[in-house]
């Protein structure tokens, strides 16, 4: 399957709004991958203005999300789509919905950022920010890959999110139990505040792993016509090597 | 929202059916059919699930109403005809030399595109074939013509006219009038050739819940150039191509995961 053959419908109609929607999805997808690439800088820069244009950018993933759903509803309601056209539209909204999700999580951490440089605090020598960073740098990797493959077509980098994916609820865990000892030691108020705050922080950043994988799994829905989520890793791994329909 | 809203899909019966958990009421082997030099069916072999609705789609000229009409022996009014392969119904060879044709007409019948009473009242399209049959019992008929109009969906608005001239009703009636006289005679299988062609979309929808509620006491199989329409009503989807069944398969599966390419390209509406 390629993109082209959403074009090859004999509705030109069909296929204008078919490729409005996909530009639609990845115009959202990068918003989000801008949101977290500002604020991997801001968290390693200290700054506060990009940690803030980041928060903002959520209106704007918000109204993507929005115009997604009405073209979506748009087509299915005038052109019954069927088939490899139902699917895009179904995971279109879904995928609308895992960005927007992407959004609202980032925000939380940019709010963290925020608050560190507004009192002059280094953001990397936040408690765990180490955990931090490696599953914002995941999470950038991770949704990058599933839009190239949602934009491609293409389910080859499915398994390696996948698997980046089990890898950062590992390191949540690492993150998690280092808090914990932090919150243990904590001798003030605006130390266990931080600490809450970083907990937090790498939750939400573990959540947009999450949500990168789900967008990885709903490519696999519109290009194999296959539910991959209940799936074990070794069933999961077969149906992505057997590419041939 | 009311029970009657709640569309065919979200029916818990209706998911997940396989072809080959269910008991077979007709059986296609090989099944080949030429007008003349020209083959207007190849090799079909299918088997037609019961108390089901079975959907054919396809392009004009594609045979799905060939085949149709070899369900019920129509094609035996046509000379050119020749056919070969094997059909049976519930074990029966159709085709068998001994076959009494018109007995099989009674075991498999058919509505078509346009509605088509007879010029008769009511009452007496819906008994025609039992009084063909040689039933006189008043009382009989009165219940056969109950049964059959509230199975069809007419009773209630045709109660206290049945002896009125059929051809006063509307279209969508005077078609779900047709449906009552098909079903009065309790025949096994229903074919219905596009029947809503010719019917507005309320008509329509009042024809497809019926065939909803109809596939509990019959097999149905509906020939439908509408392709909403056969994801709406049908549990399995049969798409044929220049007389070949290309794909058949459960609708579900059918219309979001089609396996077969030309089956994607015509039920997409794209260049084949």
């Amino acid at each position: 399957m390629n993109r082209d053959e959403f074009n090859t419908h004999i509705s030109g109609q069909l296929n204008r709004n078919l490729e409005a929607l996909f530009n639609q999805v990845l115009e959202m997808g990068g918003l989000v991958e801008q949101q977290l690439n500002d604020l991997n800088r801001a968290l390693e820069n200290n700054d506060y203005a990009l940690a803030h244009s980041a928060m903002l950018l959520d209106k704007t993933i918000n109204k993507e999300e929005i115009e997604i759903d009405r073209l979506c509803a748009n087509v299915l309601a005038r052109q019954q789509p069927t088939a490899s056209d139902l699917r895009l539209i179904v995971m279109a909204i879904r995928v609308a919905i895992d960005l927007e999700r992407m959004g609202d999580e980032a925000v939380k951490i940019a709010k963290l950022a925020m608050e560190q440089c507004s009192t002059n605090r280094d953001c990397t020598q936040m408690p765990a920010y180490g955990y931090l960073r490696q599953l914002m740098q995941a999470s950038s990797e991770m949704i990058q890959k599933s839009l190239n493959g949602f934009s491609r077509l293409d389910i080859s980098d499915v398994m390696s999110v996948y698997r980046e994916e089990e890898q950062m609820d590992e390191v949540l865990k690492q993150a998690m139990a280092a808090i914990q000892q932090e919150l243990l030691a904590a001798d003030s108020a605006d130390k266990v505040d931080l600490q809450v705050r970083m907990l937090m922080a790498v939750r939400a950043a573990e959540r947009i792993t999450d949500h990168a994988l789900n967008i990885g799994e709903s490519v696999v829905y519109l290009v194999k016509g296959k539910d991959i989520r209940d799936l074990d890793e070794e069933a999961m791994r077969q149906l992505l090597e057997d590419n041939a329909r | 929202m009311s029970e009657k809203n709640l569309t065919i899909a979200m029916n818990h019966e209706n998911r997940n059916l396989r072809l080959a958990d269910e008991k077979v009421a007709i059986n296609v082997k090989d099944w080949n059919l030429y007008y003349g030099q020209k083959q207007a069916l190849k090799s079909v072999s299918m088997q037609l699930p019961e108390n089901r609705v079975t959907a054919f789609i396809g392009p004009s000229g594609c045979g799905k109403s060939t085949l149709l009409r070899c369900f019920n022996r129509m094609n035996d009014l046509i000379d050119i005809v020749r056919v070969e392969g094997e059909m049976t119904l519930h074990g029966d060879d159709m085709y068998a030399k001994h076959m009494d044709v018109a007995a099989l007409r009674r075991r498999v019948g058919m509505v078509f595109q346009k509605p088509n009473p007879f010029p008769k009242s009511i009452y007496e399209n819906v008994c025609y074939g039992l009084r063909l049959q040689g039933v006189r019992d008043k009382q009989v008929l009165d219940e056969a013509v109950e049964w059959a109009l509230r199975g069809a969906g007419l009773w209630e608005e045709a109660k206290d006219r049945l002896h009125d001239n059929a051809l006063g009703l509307s279209g969508g009636q005077q078609q779900r009038l047709c449906i009552a006289r098909a079903i009065a005679i309790k025949p096994e299988v229903l074919l219905l050739d596009e029947p809503t062609s010719a019917l507005d979309p309320i008509s329509t929808l009042a024809i497809e819940e019926l065939i909803f509620e109809l596939k509990k006491d019959f097999t149905i199989l509906i020939v439908t150039h509408n392709m909403q329409q056969a994801a709406r009503v049908s549990d399995y989807t049969a798409f044929m191509y220049m007389g070949e069944l290309i794909e058949y398969t459960d609708t579900d599966s059918l219309f979001t995961n089609p396996q077969v390419k030309r089956t994607e390209d015509y039920i997409t509406g794209r260049y084949g």
